[in-house]
This record gives C-alpha cells, sequence and structure tokens, in this order.
C-alpha cells in the first residue's frame, strides 16, 4: 500500500513540481527587456490629445467612406450613424467621458492601438493578423480562418468579428493602410480632423510631440504622461488626455507585453522544441522495453485463457 | 458485484434501446443545427458576441471536455511508463473514451470557425505562426486525434475483421497488427507526447490574455495546471464510464482496478492542489479569495469540489465501495471542469459592458455533440470487444489473442 502511494508521489513530483518550480520562477526573473519588442525605427501610428479633441466626429465618417464601411444607425432608430462602441461597421469612435459629478469631463478616441508587440499577432495562429510595414497591424481575409483568438488576446478590446454573415470578417483599424501612398498622405481620420486633436506620424516624432506638450503644461495631463509609451510593450497609438487614462477605457497594463510573457513561458517549456524530441525519444525506450515484456508474457500464458484458435 | 475484469468483451445487447434512440436523437439535432449555423452565420444560432467571442463550443467543447477526454492519454501513461500492469484491461475503454471526447471537441470546434475553409493553409508552413499557442493546440490536437488515438482504437476494429470470416480480410487485418505491433512503442511515446502539449497549451491560450482573466486563476502556470487536471479528469472520466458500464450492464466490479484508479486521481489531485496554492502565495494572489465577490465564490466552490473529495479517497474504504467511490469521483470532475472552464468565461473580464450567456441552440448544438459522443461510445461497446467484464459475469464474444496484447 505504503509503496504503491511513495511509487505515484514520486512519479508525479518528480516530472511536475520540478518543472513547476523552475516555471515559476524562471519567467519572473527574466522578465526585463530581454525578450522585449523594440519599435520599428520607421513605425507609424497616431497621437490623439483629448484636450484638443471638439467631439465632431468628423474622422467618423470618413473613417467608413475610407473603408467602405456601412453606417451603423441602430442607436438612432434608423436616423443617423450613432454607434455606441466598436462594432462590425465601426472601426473608429469618438466617445465622451464624464465623472458621476459631471465636472471631469474627456474625449476618447477609440480605434486599433497598433501595439508594437500586438497580442493579436502573437496568438493569431495563421499569420492572417500581421505586423505589416511601418508595424500597421495589418488583418489577412485569405489566411484568417475566423477562430476569433484575437478578440480574447486584445488587452484593449478592439478586433470586431461580423456575426450574422456566413463570410465573416475580423474588423478593425488599419491605419488606411490600403490606400495611404497610394491615393492618400494620410489616414482618413487625421485627414478630416479640423483641430488637429489627432494626427499621424512617425511614432518617435509623435511620443517627443508629446513630451513637448506635456512639458510646455506640467501638471496639465494626466500624471504627465503619454499612454501608450510603454503600455503593454508600447503601442504605436499614442494619447494624451487630463483624465485618469483608465476613465476613458484605457486598461492599465505592465511595460511588458502579454505576448513577451507568454512567448517567455513557452521558450523556458518548449527550448526550440528540444523538449518535446527528448521527451519523445526517452519514452520510446521505456515503452520499448515494457512492450517486450509484455509481448513475452502475453506469449507466455498464450491463449490460455481465451481466444478463437484455443476454442476451435 | 465483485470479480476481476481479466477479458474484453463485447455486449451482446440490442442496440436501439431507448435511452440510446433519445441519446441518438439529440446528436442528430446537434449537426442539423450545425448545418443551419453554416447557413446563416455565428450570430443567430450563438449568445457570443464581441466581448465574449469564445463561448460554449471552444471553452466548454474543447478546452473543457476534451480534459475529460484524457483518459486514453493519463492511463496509457500509468500502464506503460510507470507499469501498472493491472490497468491494461481497461485500457480500450480510456482510448474510446478519448477518441470520442476528441471527436466530438474537434466537431465542436470546427462549427466555431468562422472561416473554415482558411484551414487548408495549415499545410503551408510559410503561415505557421509557431509562437501562437492556438497554432500549437490546432496541429497538435489534429495531429493526436489521426496518429495516435485512431491507431489505439485500431484492435478491436481489426478483431472484428479477423472474425469475419472472409480469409483475404483476416490476411489484411493481420498485416495491419503486425505493423502495429511493430510501431507501436512510437506511436504511444506520441500518444504521451502529443496531449502533453495541447492540454498545457490549453490552459497557455489564456495567458495572453493578460489581466483580462482574474488573479485567481491568471498565471504562468496555467499550463501545467491544465495539463495536470487533463490528468485528473482523465482517470475521472474512465472511472466514471466504467463504474456506469458496470452497474448498468452486471460487468462485475473489479476492486483492484478501480480503487487503484482512485487512489492515483487522488494523490494527482494533491500534486494540481500543492501547485495551485503555491502559485497563488507566490503571485500574492490569495487574498482575492476573501473578498467574497462572485470570483471568490466560484474559486470556494471548485475548490471545495475538488478537495474534499480527495480527502475522503484516502481512505481505502470509501475507494472500494462502489457507490462512494463512483460518487467522490463525479464531485471532484465537476470541480475540475469548474477549473478548466472558469478561467475562460466565467473569470474573464473583457472592457465594455458585454454579456454572455448562451443561447438555447448553442446549448443544444453543445449537448448535441457530446450525446454524439455518448451514441457513438454506446455503439461502440455494442460492436467490438471493449468494456473489461469478470469471468462468468457476461455471455458475450470475448477480445481474442493475439489483438488483445494492447
Amino acid at each position: 500500500m505504503d509503496a504503491n502511494r511513495r511509487d505515484i508521489l514520486k512519479a508525479l513530483m518528480g516530472g511536475t513540481v520540478v518543472a513547476a518550480a523552475a516555471m515559476s520562477v524562471s519567467p519572473v526573473a527574466k522578465a526585463g527587456d530581454e525578450g522585449a519588442v523594440q519599435p520599428l525605427p520607421d513605425a507609424l501610428g497616431l497621437l490623439y490629445d483629448a484636450t484638443v479633441c471638439i467631439g465632431c466626429r468628423a474622422c467618423m465618417p470618413a473613417c467608413q467612406n475610407a473603408n467602405g464601411l456601412k453606417p451603423d444607425v441602430g442607436g438612432s432608430g434608423g436616423l443617423y450613424m450613432q454607434p455606441d462602441t466598436l462594432n462590425a461597421h465601426t472601426k473608429n469612435l469618438i466617445k465622451l467621458y464624464t465623472a458621476a459629478d459631471g465636472h471631469e469631463r474627456s474625449f476618447m478616441k477609440q480605434q486599433c492601438m497598433h501595439c508594437v508587440d500586438a497580442a493579436c499577432v502573437s496568438g493569431c495562429p495563421m499569420t492572417a493578423l500581421h505586423k505589416g510595414p511601418h508595424g500597421v497591424v495589418g488583418w489577412d481575409a485569405t489566411l484568417c480562418i475566423g477562430c476569433r483568438y484575437c478578440q480574447v488576446a486584445c488587452p484593449f478590446n478592439i478586433p470586431k468579428f461580423e456575426w450574422d454573415t456566413i463570410n465573416p470578417k475580423i474588423v478593425k483599424c488599419e491605419l488606411c493602410r490600403h490606400i495611404v501612398g497610394k491615393t492618400v498622405s494620410q489616414p482618413a481620420c487625421t485627414q478630416v480632423c479640423p483641430t488637429h486633436a489627432v494626427i499621424y506620424g512617425k511614432r518617435s516624432d509623435l511620443l517627443a510631440e508629446a513630451r513637448r506638450r506635456i512639458k510646455a503644461k506640467p501638471g496639465f495631463y494626466f500624471e504627465d504622461r503619454v499612454y501608450g509609451e510603454f503600455e503593454g510593450g508600447g503601442t504605436q497609438c499614442l494619447v494624451l488626455s487630463h483624465v485618469d487614462y483608465s476613465k476613458l477605457g484605457l486598461p492599465k497594463l505592465g511595460k511588458e507585453s502579454a505576448a513577451a510573457q507568454t512567448r517567455q513561458v513557452s521558450d523556458f517549456v518548449y527550448r526550440g522544441f528540444l523538449t518535446p524530441v527528448v521527451v519523445y525519444g526517452g519514452i520510446v525506450a521505456i515503452v520499448r522495453n515494457r512492450w517486450k515484456e509484455h509481448l513475452k508474457h502475453a506469449e507466455h500464458e498464450g491463449g490460455e485463457a481465451h481466444g478463437e484458435e484455443k476454442r476451435a | 458485484m465483485n470479480g476481476t475484469w481479466d477479458r474484453c468483451v463485447q455486449l451482446k445487447e440490442p442496440l436501439k434501446t431507448k435511452p440510446f434512440l433519445i441519446i441518438a436523437g439529440l446528436a442528430v439535432l446537434g449537426l442539423l443545427l450545425g448545418a443551419y449555423r453554416e447557413l446563416m452565420g455565428l450570430g443567430y444560432v450563438t449568445g457570443l458576441n464581441d466581448g465574449y467571442s469564445w463561448g460554449l463550443f471552444k471553452n466548454w467543447n474543447v478546452t473543457t471536455l476534451t480534459a475529460l477526454g484524457s483518459g486514453g492519454y493519463a492511463v496509457a501513461v500509468f500502464a506503460w511508463i510507470f507499469n501498472e500492469k493491472r490497468f491494461h484491461p481497461i485500457m480500450r475503454t480510456a482510448v474510446l473514451t478519448s477518441l470520442v471526447g476528441y471527436g466530438t471537441g474537434m466537431l465542436a470546434l470546427g462549427f466555431d470557425v468562422g472561416r473554415p475553409w482558411n484551414f487548408v493553409w495549415l499545410a503551408d508552413p510559410h503561415t505557421w505562426n509557431h509562437y501562437s499557442v492556438l497554432w500549437e493546440v490546432a496541429v497538435c490536437m489534429t495531429s493526436y486525434f489521426l496518429l495516435a488515438l485512431d491507431v489505439e482504437n485500431m484492435p478491436p476494429f481489426l478483431e472484428k475483421m479477423y472474425r469475419s470470416g472472409d480469409p483475404a480480410k483476416k490476411e489484411k487485418a493481420m498485416k495491419i497488427f503486425n505493423f502495429m505491433q511493430k510501431t507501436f512503442p512510437f506511436g504511444i511515446a506520441l500518444a504521451f507526447v502529443l496531449p502533453s502539449m495541447h492540454q498545457s497549451s490549453l490552459g497557455q491560450l489564456m495567458y495572453l490574455a493578460g489581466p483580462r482573466v482574474h488573479p485567481l486563476w491568471q498565471t504562468p502556470m496555467l499550463g501545467l495546471l491544465y495539463l495536470l487536471m487533463a490528468y485528473i479528469l482523465g482517470f475521472a472520466c474512465v472511472l466514471l464510464t466504467l463504474a456506469l458500464s458496470a452497474f448498468v450492464w452486471n460487468l462485475g466490479w473489479d476492486k483492484d482496478i478501480m480503487q487503484r484508479l482512485g487512489q492515483i486521481m487522488a494523490w494527482t489531485t494533491v500534486v494540481w492542489l500543492v501547485v495551485r496554492y503555491a502559485d497563488l502565495v507566490y503571485r500574492g494572489a490569495l487574498g482575492n479569495i476573501f473578498t467574497f465577490d462572485r470570483f471568490g465564490i466560484y474559486f470556494l466552490v471548485e475548490e471545495l469540489l475538488i478537495l474534499v473529495p480527495t480527502l475522503l479517497l484516502f481512505s481505502r474504504a470509501n475507494r472500494e465501495a462502489p457507490g462512494t467511490l463512483f460518487r467522490l469521483t463525479f464531485l471532484i470532475s465537476i470541480g475540475g471542469l469548474m477549473y478548466r472552464f472558469t478561467p475562460t468565461t466565467l473569470a474573464f473580464s473583457p472592457l465594455g459592458d458585454y454579456r454572455y450567456f448562451p443561447s438555447t441552440f448553442e446549448i443544444l448544438m453543445s449537448v448535441g455533440f457530446t450525446a454524439l459522443a455518448v451514441a457513438v461510445f454506446l455503439y461502440a461497446v455494442k460492436t467490438f470487444a471493449i468494456l473489461p467484464a469478470s469471468k462468468g459475469k457476461i455471455a458475450a464474444e470475448e477480445a481474442m489473442r493475439p489483438f488483445d496484447t494492447l
């Protein structure tokens, strides 16, 4: 009895707990800049300054037109475009945050943040979501299997899915990559913005501009920082506001992307696929011996108990 | 109802009983609704939305129920690697539960994906994203199903071919079987490595969701915990299947095998609990238990369902009483299924105002896929020699040499 218990425990403890201890320590211990993805030198993005935005929503129909999206008229009873969230018809949305006491207000522009190390790209099994030129996160209809792991993974809840069709697409801002550099020089939203609340450019330039604005008005912007410089490994679309970013629907994220954390665990366990190969080899060796033993044993008993030959 | 299970038997019972017809009816209904979903799109049939884009099909039928389908894997590991010889008579039952469990999981996955035609690109290595945990699951689960599970389930089928009386078929069956015997160790090793990989990956899937999963569940150890839970639920599923079969078809009760299954399951659960709580302490997430919000309550229910029956299973008397063993195992498996399901749905919070509850069609489809697994199981045990039985307990066609050596 006790020998049995010890055997099982040894077997289970041997493999799993050692791995457990090692796994739990390693990814945390490694958590530095090692393995972190740096933004491309020519990464493109947006800088949205909520304190400059007047909430005119001109960017929204411009986005619909540039991307051939049907206006979402659900919220207005069919009269005019009035989406309440990003959805399969809406890649870009201006929302107004008002605090319960009514004093604190800020607009917020919701669209894909084009993460430097994007969870959707890291999770996509088919490379349908990919980092294209200038780090723009694009979606490829010819590869996507519609698994929607991007929706589960995205910390900003951005990718949307066409639920009511048998040929569904993933809908999200792709920084007008289908027209920028061909027929136009910048995305539709920055093109039409009357106050330049949202501007388009190289991430490094946008970051410098954001820092300049923060420096010019110390204490004006929330915590004197720009959202997206470090959050979740950094984003190519940056946000400035005087209101707590988490109130605007921008989650508090660590400096390390979830994609990098997941890769670290995978790398630690798989060791470039060495682990499965070694384990496979070891098990083949063990089972071969057992199998020989087993066949010998079976031969020895040779049809004694049951079997057609015996009965016949 | 004691006895020693030393042979596998084919049940000589009519297939088309009333329960079978009801189960088969549910399966057909599920498949018909599946066809409707293919014609209409996911939104018409399911309660899924942009916040909860994974629901019953992926989170329940695939992530959760394939853990129950890990019986063939878990029992084989103990039979072949830890040399637990007494498990050989139940191997056929174990690998059959795995085949039907994985089969319906993959069916559910097929109905869940929105653009299945693009699966063809899996054949092109250029499209592979090696770092995608879901890619690993897709490739690894398919390989396991096609390369390992099918092969493990061949002997009863070959046996049937051999018995058909047709000499050509007889020869062919022997030919295939001899080839299998030569390649067997390579196959069984594959049947160990592949499930180890994808059962842990199923947990690792949610790690990428980061802070959207509640800290009581979100951890870099998700993979290991899911893998251990696959063992626990695999044992549980085989134990429950055998117990129900023994009750229903009077197969006798091999006290030795059954109590040993319960014992190994209990020890595995202890290891799982050690890892679970060490991880919670290490991450400093333990305090979340005592907030008594809905997450704290899910956690307590899950842990009590797992912990209490496990402790009771350490009494040999409990393990040797068929009814008690069955009930305790049943409770553990409910807790285990909850653990596998919670991080994907109950403890998953997307930004924004999203709610998810499966639609009636969705539930009927999910139930239908599960019913299909049960229906195939019933068909198989009445067509092939699969279930173990003790001598004299049942008049039925028995497994024969050499096919029963697996």
